[in-house]
C-alpha cells in the first residue's frame, strides 16, 4: 500500500491545505499533487501544487492524466457565498468536478476517489428525517445541497464506469479560524437574526476534524457515503448566547431585510444556511466511526465557543515571526 | 459570576444530538407536575440501553410527553416520544422537549443511538382503548434489535393522577422473514396492552392494586 500516488483537487482551499499537510504525514502516500485556483493557504513540505483556472479543461485534464492518481481526494467544492457567491460557486464546483473527475476516470492506475459533500444533500423540506442516517434519500432543498448532489453523482458515475471504489464525506458545516464560512461569519455579527418560532438545533464540524475524516476516507478505501459532524448540537439563539452577541429575533418576512443588511455589513446569507436556521441541519454521525475509525475531537458547543475566541484580524509582527518555530 | 459557574452555565446552553433541551425540560417539568402525578405501578424494568416502550393513549391528553418526562425522571436518562408535528410552533417545542417525527427512520436513528423511545397507540375516547400500533415503527425496533415494552396508562381526563404498569419485553411469536414480523408483533404489542388494562393477565403488577390507587387519588 505504499508510495501511493494522491491527487488533491481543491489544494488551495484552508480544507485542502489542511487535507494535504495531513497525507504528507500518511506513510502510505507517496507523490502528492495538487490543483487548485488559488495556491494552497499552509506551508507544505513535499506535495506538489499546480494552479489552475478551472474553465482550461485541458490543461486540468492534462495535469490528472499525466500524474495518473492512485487516490483522488476531490475537496473543490466552492461553498455559496464563502469566498464566491453563489453563482461562481456554482460554476466553479461544477467547471473543476467535470475537469478533475473526468481526467481521472481516464487514469488506468485509479483505485479510488474520495469526495468532500455536504449534509445539506439531504434537504430540510418538510417531514423529512431531522437526524438522517446515510440511507436516506438525497433530496437538497438548497444550491449548496445540489452542488454536492452533482458532485456524488458525477463521482458515483466515474466510478460505475471505471470500476474504482467512491467514498463521499458528507461533511456538517465546516468551521475553522481561517475557514471562509457564512454560517461562521452570520454568527460573529455583533447582532445575529434567528428565528424566534423554529431556532432548531444544528451541528458543525472543526476544519481539522474534517480534514482528518477525509484522509481516513481516502486510507481505508470508503466505498460509501459517510456523515461527519461534531457530536453535539446548539441553536442559533443558544449560540449567540455563547458568544454573548446580540440577538436579533426573526419570525418571517423580515429574514429578507435582516439578509440584505447582512450582506451590506459583509456577511451574506446564502439559502443553505437560513434553511439551517429555520429547520436545523443534524445528521446521524453513527458509522463514521465504525467506516473511518475517527472521531471529531471538538463536539459542536466547543467549536462554536472557538469560533468565537478566534480573533478577527490576526496582528504579525517581527517578535511573533521570530517567535515560530522554524524560524531562521 | 466565577468561572466555573459561568463554565457550567455555557454547558446548559446546548441541545443534545435530537434537539432535546434538558434545561427546558427542567423548567416546565414544575408545571407538568401540577397537571399530572404520574406513578409506576412497580419497579421500572427497562434496559439501560435502546427500547421501545409503547402506551396506550387517550385523545388530547398528550399521554406520550407526560410518560415519558415521568419515565425520564424515574429513569434519570432522556426518554423520546414519537409524533411531533413539522411545523412551528408546535414542532420545535416539542422537539426541544424530546419529541421524534413519526417515521420509522427517525425512531430506528434514536434507536441506533441509544436511546429510551416511547411510542403511543392511535389514540381513543375511552381511557381503557388501546388504538392500532403502527407497524413501521415496531419494525425499526425489530430491525435495530431493540426490545419492545407495552406500558399500560391509566388515565382520566379529570383527575391529576396517571398510573404506568410497565410489562417484560414482548417476544415475537412465530419467526417471520418478511413484513408479518413487524405487522405480528404490533398486534400482538395491542392485545397485550389491551389485557393489562382489563386486567386480564398475570402481568408484573397487581392491577388491582393500581386501580385502587388510582380511584384513590381521585
Amino acid at each position: 500500500m505504499r508510495g501511493r500516488r494522491v491527487l488533491v483537487s481543491g489544494m488551495g482551499s484552508e480544507l485542502g491545505s489542511l487535507v494535504a499537510s495531513l497525507l504528507e504525514a500518511e506513510p502510505w502516500v507517496g507523490e502528492l499533487q495538487g490543483i487548485d485556483v488559488d495556491p494552497p493557504r499552509r506551508r507544505l513540505r513535499t506535495a506538489e501544487f499546480h494552479r489552475v483556472d478551472p474553465s482550461d479543461r485541458e490543461r486540468a485534464v492534462e495535469l490528472v492524466t499525466r500524474f495518473d492518481p492512485h487516490v483522488l481526494v476531490h475537496v473543490a467544492v466552492w461553498e455559496p457565498d464563502a469566498r464566491v457567491n453563489t453563482a461562481t460557486a456554482h460554476r466553479l464546483t461544477n467547471d473543476f468536478a467535470t475537469s478533475i473527475l473526468g481526467g481521472a476516470a481516464e487514469c488506468p492506475a485509479l483505485e479510488q476517489i474520495v469526495v468532500r459533500s455536504a449534509a445539506e444533500i439531504y434537504g430540510r423540506a418538510r417531514n423529512s428525517p431531522s437526524r438522517p442516517d446515510e440511507t436516506a434519500p438525497v433530496a437538497p432543498t438548497s444550491e449548496f445541497g445540489r452542488m454536492a448532489a452533482r458532485i456524488e453523482a458525477t463521482a458515483a458515475d466515474v466510478g460505475h464506469r471505471t470500476g474504482v471504489a467512491v467514498g463521499a464525506v458528507r461533511l456538517a458545516p465546516v468551521l475553522g479560524p481561517h475557514v471562509p464560512s457564512p454560517l461562521g461569519r452570520l454568527l460573529r455579527m455583533p447582532a445575529v437574526p434567528f428565528s424566534l418560532l423554529a431556532d432548531p438545533p444544528f451541528a458543525v464540524i472543526r476544519d481539522l476534524d474534517a480534514a482528518t475524516a477525509l484522509v481516513a476516507a481516502a486510507r481505508v478505501g470508503l466505498a460509501e457515503p459517510v456523515n461527519v459532524a461534531a457530536p453535539g448540537a446548539i441553536t442559533a439563539w443558544q449560540a449567540i448566547r455563547r458568544g454573548r452577541r446580540l440577538a436579533l429575533p426573526m419570525v418571517g418576512p423580515e429574514w429578507q431585510l435582516a439578509r440584505r443588511l447582512s450582506h451590506l455589513f459583509g456577511a451574506p446569507v446564502p439559502e443553505h444556511v437560513v434553511e439551517a436556521l429555520h429547520r436545523g441541519r443534524l445528521i446521524d454521525r453513527g458509522r463514521a466511526q465504525h467506516l473511518l475509525g475517527v472521531t471529531p475531537a471538538s463536539s459542536t458547543p466547543e467549536v462554536i465557543d472557538s469560533l468565537y475566541a478566534w480573533p478577527s484580524v490576526v496582528h504579525v509582527t517581527r517578535a511573533s515571526l521570530q517567535q515560530r518555530p522554524g524560524a531562521a | 459570576m466565577t468561572v466555573s459557574a459561568d463554565n457550567a452555565r455555557m454547558a446548559q446552553l446546548a441541545v443534545d444530538e435530537w434537539g432535546r433541551d434538558a434545561r427546558l425540560i427542567d423548567l416546565l417539568s414544575p408545571v407538568a407536575r401540577l397537571r399530572w402525578d404520574v406513578t409506576f405501578a412497580d419497579e421500572v424494568r427497562l434496559p439501560a440501553g435502546p427500547a421501545l416502550v409503547v402506551v396506550n393513549t387517550r385523545r388530547f391528553a398528550l399521554t406520550p410527553i407526560a410518560v415519558a418526562w415521568a419515565l425520564g425522571d424515574e429513569l434519570e436518562r432522556p426518554v423520546r416520544f414519537v409524533g411531533r408535528p413539522d411545523i412551528v410552533p408546535f414542532g420545535p417545542l416539542l422537539r426541544r422537549s424530546g419529541g421524534l417525527l413519526a417515521r420509522a427512520d427517525e425512531v430506528a436513528g434514536a434507536l441506533r443511538d441509544g436511546a429510551l423511545v416511547l411510542v403511543g397507540a392511535s389514540p381513543g375516547l375511552g381511557a381503557e382503548h388501546v388504538g392500532t400500533i403502527e407497524p413501521e415503527i415496531v419494525g425499526a425496533a425489530l430491525r435495530e434489535r431493540a426490545p419492545i415494552h407495552v406500558a399500560a396508562v391509566r388515565s382520566s381526563a379529570t383527575k391529576r393522577h396517571i398510573g404506568v404498569e410497565i410489562d417484560h419485553a414482548l417476544r415475537p411469536g412465530r419467526r417471520r422473514r418478511g413484513p408479518l414480523a413487524e405487522v405480528e408483533l404490533a398486534e400482538s404489542a395491542q392485545t397485550r396492552l389491551r389485557d393489562l388494562l382489563r386486567g386480564s393477565t398475570g402481568g408484573v403488577a397487581d392491577l388491582a392494586a393500581a386501580r385502587m390507587a388510582l380511584r384513590g387519588s381521585a
